[in-house]
């Protein structure tokens, strides 16, 4: 049975750190395949790999999606449920570690829209996307409870929290988790503030109300 | 009428006992595709709207009838089965990992207005907003149904989803025979009204939906 494109992609992953996102890891992907019948010595033609995965750059778009898809997995590696939103975010800036050099061009192709009538020439959403999702993650591991817009909330904060932390990473990232660290500990803070300054106006509007009925007006 | 759905089956008990928590067909969600699974979002987003403000409208009917002796315990008990309807909803919404709608304060807002206007109307025209909402309700919960078949029965959070669904449309039903038993169809304006408010519901329903 022929490989399917889910398992060459898979077999790709591991050749991103030594030739980046690239068509040469797309077809060199087959060189790795361990089947009973099928043994392979020659990489996949250009032709193979434009058939499978996409013309031009929409091949190497096509391997940094399956990476990232991949990359929400490796935040599941610390044992369930013991998984902290810290602890899932962690996993994921290891994730990236040994492909670190690539990122940047990878980032960049990804927010290259792929039509060219497009108007805009470049596309915010994938980068949006790919921090929403991994914030998403991030609560579901940790068994994040929040209904309504506080389950809206508690994303967006995550989200900025780990695009910051990537961002660092790109160019520090000896010292990227430290810096995790201390974006999560600042959330929390301003999470405690926002609450306190919401249990205040909450007394405040208790207190008009009993004046109010003090005075016989409602 | 109420004292039927007590005696009926009622599968959304599953959610409500601590003890269940870890069992899979409350806490895990099947593997499906992307269609399916865009379709189980947004199916799960609007019940879940929907229930927010189905209890807003009880609470605002409540408001402007509680010292109705006769009106207060109907209104009360409808009230605190849409309670349980959305403590299961927000269960399922954790469980298949739904996106909530953004919409749920204008649907409380939107809520509490129609259920407090309507009873300042009089008790009629609150039984004929209870009957036009239940009857977009019930019928919503119906198509969900048909919708669901497509999803894989193997997975044991399939088939309980159903059971909870069509217990809530048997339990919505309820509400509008009883709210038919309190004179709804007397209301004044009664098919104006119910066509009104029948139409914002299937609005506020394909909003949900999306946003």
């Amino acid at each position: 049975m022929p490989p399917t494109t889910s398992q060459l992609l898979r077999l790709a992953l591991p050749l991103i750190p030594q030739y980046g996102f690239t068509r040469t890891a797309l077809s060199r992907s087959i060189l790795h395949l361990k089947s009973e019948n099928d043994t392979h010595s020659e990489p996949l033609s250009d032709t193979a790999v434009s058939a499978l995965f996409g013309t031009g750059d929409r091949a190497r778009k096509t391997l940094i999606n399956a990476w990232l898809d991949a990359g929400l997995e490796s935040m599941n590696a610390a044992e369930r449920p013991a998984t902290s939103v810290g602890d899932a975010l962690h996993a994921r800036l290891r994730y990236n570690e040994p492909v670190l050099e690539h990122l940047p061009e990878a980032f960049a192709l990804l927010s290259v829209p792929d039509s060219t009538v497009s108007p805009y020439p470049l596309d915010p959403l994938p980068a949006l996307q790919h921090s929403a999702r991994i914030a998403d993650e991030a609560c579901y591991l940790s068994g994040d409870q929040s209904l309504r817009l506080s389950w809206y909330a508690r994303r967006a904060a995550l989200m900025g929290v780990y695009g910051a932390a990537e961002l660092h990473q790109l160019t520090s990232p000896s010292s990227a988790h430290a810096f995790l660290d201390n974006l999560l500990e600042t959330s929390k803070a301003i999470e405690s503030s926002v609450s306190s300054v919401g249990q205040f106006s909450e007394y405040v509007v208790r207190s008009w109300a009993g004046i109010a009925r003090s005075r016989g007006l409602l | 009428m109420l004292r039927v759905a007590a005696s009926r089956a009622q599968p959304s008990a599953a959610y409500l006992k601590k003890a269940n928590a870890a069992l899979p067909a409350v806490s895990t969600t099947p593997h499906i595709s992307d269609a399916q699974r865009q379709q189980l979002d947004s199916a799960l987003r609007v019940d879940q709207a929907g229930e927010i403000a189905a209890n807003y409208i009880y609470m605002g009917q409540m408001f402007v009838l509680r010292r109705d002796p006769a009106m207060k315990p109907l209104v009360q008990e409808m009230w605190e089965q849409e309670k349980k309807h959305l403590e299961v909803m927000d269960k399922l919404q954790l469980q298949h990992r739904v996106r909530p709608t953004l919409l749920s304060d204008v649907a409380k807002v939107a809520g509490f207005g129609l259920g407090a206007a309507t009873a300042m109307m009089g008790k009629e025209a609150a039984m004929a907003c209870t009957e036009a909402v239940e009857t977009v309700i019930g019928e919503h919960y119906d198509d969900q149904l048909r919708e669901m078949e497509s999803l894989p029965s193997d997975h044991p959070s399939v088939p309980l989803l159903r059971e909870v669904i069509r217990e809530f449309r048997d339990d919505e039903l309820e509400h509008l025979d009883i709210a038919v038993e309190h004179d709804a169809q007397r209301a004044p304006a009664h098919a104006l009204l119910s066509s009104i408010i029948g139409a914002g519901c299937k609005v506020a329903i394909e909003l949900c939906k999306r946003v």
